[in-house]
């Protein structure tokens, strides 16, 4: 079912969209115990758009998965606006995915099966509801998609089926958006459109956005960027430019040293 | 290479255990066949020696006695002197002579006895005790004394102290006090579930040899040489040891044995064919998962032979195994088989279990089509070039254009197959045609599978599309014709079977149906149980019935069918009462001349009569079964019709005819009377008459073909095991599904689709391919029948007719089987974690 419309974006500063507090999270027992979050607290505001950086290994994904419902917590709450999702069942988290959080991974983010039309509604589909048509229209207008409907993703470069992920994710104008590297697999003109549409999302649409990446120059384009390493936040960048974001990074490096990842 | 190989297919236990079932349950059938075959020969051969036991020579009439009907013809019948000489001879002990046939006895229910009726009837003598065992009482003393054997009081309903009436074609009835129960050697009741009557040998020639002191058959014990008896006795008599006359009598049993070994053999193949299909789709599967691992090989240095020596090892290893425990599953099921036919159709006849050296066989045929199977993928594999290590698979979906025209050109071949071989072009070998050319046609069917997929997918899963999970589950289905095509073959293959012989079957009830229908204008039906002999009842009974006051007309038919000559030719004969009632009845129509047949007349149709080059007027040469030979004249043409063509005789000539008793009686019944209670009065009159029953039109023709019943019910039961094979190969393909797509799976979890929508998703992909086997199979399988129905025309299977209910119920059935191979994959594809589907590489 659509979310109500977005609420207007001044009054959403304030609120925060996804709230995270005393996160712990390990892999595996023993001596081959992998300590993935320890102790990580961190708030969301609804209408902006975070980037999450860190080294190879520091714990984004397992954070945003955390944070999305696909993975569970050893310790610790989180919530999606009001609702704490910490303890929900199956069938509620499934729900909640559905309606309140829209996903783009680095690949892997359509169906082969169907057309790029077809991937769009798809979280409607699946919920068995009809997505709002002039929404839908406007997300395809702004992510210059009218002309690939029909096709299937496998006739798709890259760069379009990302922006068709972009579409999916906002389709059902979900809470939050994670993305997970999403232009990890995309040259600089494709990943430039697909940020900059997510970019136009937060500012137009009010979308709250949260994102993985490696690349400064992507984290340049969010609001805020919260870094993490080893596990733990280590830094937390509001108006970032792409200098400070390297400063920042270069800066734990030297704290880090294996973490020698930034592409 | 071969550790990798061992290695790897540990890995793939799920998948391998699935497939080697298949090859375990095709073995299974085929060792099954071949054991059943064996054991029952050995057992029925040891029973037969048994009763040859102590018998040096046996003597009988040089005359075939195949060529004797219903009576024993004279020609074939051994003189008492003839007994006497030799006794006489250098070095017998004793020689019995032996009278056997057929009797008709009337059980407690006023019918004949015995499944098998007619009874054996035989002379009791000293003999017959070697082999039978008195259970009770004692043999027959005087001519109006009998022992019956232990399966005759079962199904007669009679014991010791009745009394029993019992009659041959050759004798009139008689009463017959039952003085002893015999069973045969090894506390058995029967050999094959026959009923055996004793008499004394006076009394068995009045029943069976006309009343000749004569024999069909003396045993002789004693050492002489059986040239010598030959010598004795002349060149009209044929002399074997004990041990030659028992081989030949076993064989006859063989006969039956080797029949129900071809059946299971034929469906052991059936089984062992659809195997074939889930083995290539496996190796297909196996093949494409390991693509990458594959490539690596070939990228570090391994050969291409190497890539296809590793996974055809890997059938091998599968076929061995798998093989061996079929063979050994098979042994049991052949022993258990054994036990069944023995204690439900052999009187419980002692089994000895036999292990032939050709059950070996079925190891070859596991192995063989194991690795013969996986050929085609080993080959592919090895196709797979080293870069698709480095990069990510993608399998463009292949053009179907190859083999669609294969598969024409294919199913083309079967086809013309299939009508040489009914069309009696190929000679003996018309059956062997006609299998075999189903078989290729069900391969070229199979190539054109995946053609086919596409447009049948779409509308079965239009229907199912009501959901959208339902939608993804056809376009997943959709999605490799190939792989779906091969998945929906196997269950096409066991459905066309079934659908073509219930299609069959449907018409040749609905061609029954039609003939009552359409050239029977009569509401009740007198005639008996067709049995080695043709069932007669009394004519004074047909003139009660014609009595009967709501009767309004009887048609009748008296028949000769052996040894009577028209102008010089063997044909059948036919005699009425009143043939023009009858010919009213029968649909018939006089095209010239008079039905009113004089004392000298003949009717004949149209087509007999240019055949014979006859016309009204012609006087022709008759001559009867019992030697009678009258000129008769051609008085009535009739119009060809099904029911009335042959030769007609008068009322006058019937006395000539072997059995002069009508076989048929039409009956219809005057307008407004109670066609239920004239059949209770009917039935009244029948009540003495144990060879024929009255029906109506309806139980008529359920009659006639409730034996194609049975035999449907036991195709589908024998075929279960080829549908079992397609369920697994559908499970299969499932998991394969499921595993390919992990990712797509894990997405859609994450983005929001319920445990329970991806359940659906998978279980309407399963629906779908079995609806789509199943529905290619039912029109296969129609093709099947109407081409079978088509060459048998000519024959009289008239009428072609779907049976709509059988086809229903196998759309039902495949979408329960869809529903149950779903469980496991669907339960897999619900229970995938979608974080590690999101990373499953
Ligand atoms: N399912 C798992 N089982 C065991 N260990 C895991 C699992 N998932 C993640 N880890 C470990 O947790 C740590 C954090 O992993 P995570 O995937 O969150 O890192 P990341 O920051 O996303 O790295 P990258 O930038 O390479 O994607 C790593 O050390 C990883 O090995
Ligand atoms: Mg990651």
């Amino acid at each position: 079912m659509p979310l109500a419309n977005p609420p207007a974006p001044q009054l959403t500063r304030t609120r925060s969209a996804v709230t995270a507090a005393n996160l712990w999270r390990a892999y595996g027992s023993g001596e081959a115990q992998v300590v993935a979050l320890r102790d990580v607290s961190v708030q969301f505001a609804s209408g902006a758009f975070t980037a999450i950086m860190g080294p190879s290994g520091s714990g984004k994904s397992t954070l945003m998965h955390c944070l999305a419902g696909l993975d569970t917590t050893d310790r610790g709450t989180v919530r999606i606006g009001e609702t704490a999702i910490t303890g929900l069942n199956d069938k509620a988290l499934t729900k909640l995915r559905r309606d309140k959080i829209g996903f783009i991974f680095q690949q892997f983010n359509l169906l082969p099966t169907l057309t790029a039309e077809e991937n769009i509604l798809l979280p409607a589909s699946i919920a068995g509801t009809k997505a709002d048509p002039e929404w839908i229209a406007r997300i395809i207008a702004t992510l210059d998609l009218a002309d690939r409907l029909t096709h299937k993703p496998t006739e798709l470069s890259g760069g379009q089926q990302q922006r068709v992920a972009c579409a999916r994710a906002l389709a059902t104008r979900p809470e939050v958006v994670f993305a997970d590297e999403p232009t990890g697999n995309l040259d600089t003109r494709s990943s430039g459109e697909v940020l900059r549409f997510l970019r136009r999302s937060v500012d137009d649409f009010g979308q709250t956005i949260v994102m993985v990446t490696h690349d400064p120059s992507a984290a340049a384009h969010a609001d805020r960027v919260v870094f993490l390493a080893d596990g733990q936040i280590v830094e937390d960048l509001h108006r970032p430019t792409a200098d400070a974001v390297i400063d920042t990074m270069r800066g734990f490096e030297n704290r880090v040293p294996l973490a020698g990842e930034a592409r | 290479m071969l550790r990798a190989t061992l290695k790897g297919m540990a890995s793939r236990k799920a998948r391998l255990v699935l497939t080697s079932l298949a090859v375990v349950l095709g073995t299974m059938f085929v060792a099954a066949a071949m054991v059943l075959t064996a054991t029952m020969e050995k057992s029925v051969s040891g029973v037969i020696a048994d009763a040859f036991t102590g018998v040096d020579a046996v003597v009988t009439s040089a005359e075939d006695p195949a060529a004797a009907q219903g009576n024993t013809p004279s020609a074939t019948l051994i003189p008492a002197d003839v007994l006497d000489t030799v006794r006489g001879v250098d070095g017998v002990d004793t020689a019995d002579g032996d009278v056997s046939g057929q009797v008709n006895a009337i059980g407690d229910d006023g019918k004949l006895v015995g499944a098998f009726a007619p009874t054996i009837g035989f002379n009791w003598n000293d003999q017959s005790t070697g082999y039978n065992e008195i259970r009770d009482g004692r043999g027959p003393q005087a001519d109006d004394e009998v022992i019956v054997s232990a399966q005759f009081v079962t199904d007669a309903g009679l014991s010791i102290g009745d009394t029993v009436t019992a009659y041959s074609y050759s004798a009139d009835r008689a009463d017959y006090e039952i003085v002893g129960v015999f069973g045969l050697s090894g506390d058995r009741d029967s050999l094959a579930g026959e009923t055996q009557m004793g008499f004394t040998t006076a009394e068995a020639q009045r029943l069976l040899t006309q009343g000749e002191n004569a024999y069909m058959t003396i045993y002789v014990t004693g050492d002489a040489a059986t040239g010598d008896i030959a010598d004795a006795i002349g060149a009209d008599y044929r002399v074997q040891t004990g041990e030659e006359a028992s081989e030949e009598a076993a064989e006859g049993f063989a006969a039956v044995a080797d029949i129900m070994g071809y059946i299971f053999l034929g469906f052991g193949l059936v089984a062992v064919f659809v195997s074939v299909f889930l083995i290539i789709n496996t190796f297909t599967i196996i093949v494409a998962q390991r693509q990458r691992e594959l490539a690596l090989l070939r990228a570090i240095g391994a050969a291409r032979g190497q890539v296809v020596g590793s996974v055809l090892a890997e059938a091998a290893v599968i076929g061995v195994i798998a093989s061996i425990a079929g063979l050994g599953l098979g042994v049991l099921l052949g022993w258990g088989l054994s036990q069944l036919v023995s204690s439900s159709a052999m009187g419980g006849l002692p089994v000895e279990l036999e292990v032939p050296p050709t059950s070996l066989w079925a190891l070859a045929v596991g192995i063989g089509v194991t690795v013969l199977s996986a050929i085609i993928p080993a080959v592919r594999a090895s196709g797979v070039p080293p870069v698709a290590a480095m990069r990510e698979a993608v399998n463009p979906p292949k053009p179907l254009r190859g083999i669609t025209i294969a598969g024409l050109a294919v199913t083309a071949v079967g086809g013309v197959l299939v009508a040489l071989g009914l069309t009696d072009n190929l000679g003996d070998l018309g059956l062997t045609g006609f299998l075999t050319g189903v078989g290729i046609a069900f391969v070229g069917i199979t190539l054109l599978t995946p053609i086919l997929s596409r447009p049948l997918v779409a509308l079965l899963g239009a229907v199912m599309s009501w959901s959208f999970s339902g939608r993804l589950g056809k376009l997943n289905a959709g999605r490799n014709p190939r792989r779906t095509a091969i998945t929906a073959s196997a269950l096409m293959i066991a459905v066309a079977l079934v659908t073509g012989i219930a299609t069959i079957v449907s018409s040749f009830k609905e061609t029954t149906a039609e003939l009552a229908d359409q050239n029977l204008d009569s509401d009740l039906i007198v005639m008996g149980q067709q049995g080695a002999n043709i069932p007669t009842f009394a004519p004074e009974t047909l003139a009660e019935i014609k009595a009967l006051p709501d009767v309004s007309a009887v048609g009748d038919m008296y028949g000769e069918f052996f040894g009577a000559e028209v102008d010089g030719r063997q044909t059948a004969l036919l005699a009425s009462e009143d043939l023009p009632t009858s010919l009213g009845i029968f649909s018939g129509t006089v095209a010239e001349g008079s039905a009113d047949l004089p004392d000298d007349g003949l009717a004949v149709n149209e087509s007999a009569a240019a055949d014979y080059g006859v016309e009204l007027g012609d006087t022709v040469p008759v001559t009867f079964a019992d030697g009678t030979e009258v000129p008769l004249r051609v008085s009535a043409i009739l119009d060809d019709a099904l029911l009335t063509d042959g030769w007609w005789v008068a009322p006058a000539q019937i006395e000539h005819f072997t059995v002069p008793k009508p076989m048929q009686a039409y009956i219809q019944v005057a307008d407004g009377a109670d066609v239920d209670a004239v059949q209770d009065q009917v039935d009244d009159i029948l009540a003495d008459e144990p060879e024929v029953s009255v029906t109506n039109n309806a139980d008529f023709v359920e009659q006639q073909t409730s034996q194609l019943d049975i035999l449907l019910n036991s195709v589908q039961i024998l075929l279960a095991l080829a549908i079992i094979i397609a369920i697994i190969g559908v499970v299969n393909t499932l998991v394969l599904s499921v595993l390919e797509r992990t990712r797509e799976l894990g997405l859609l979890r994450a983005i929001g689709m319920t445990r329970g929508q991806a359940r659906r998703m998978i279980t309407v992909e399963s629906v779908i391919i079995c609806l789509f086997g199943a529905v290619l199979g039912i029109a296969v399988g129609i093709g099947l029948g109407w081409t079978v129905q088509q060459a048998l025309e000519e024959e009289g299977l008239t009428s072609f007719a779907l049976p709509w209910d059988l086809i229903v119920t196998y759309l039902v059935a495949a979408v329960a089987v869809g529903l149950l191979a779903a469980i496991a994959p669907a339960a897999r594809a619900a229970k995938l974690n979608v974080l590690n589907a999101i990373a499953y590489e």
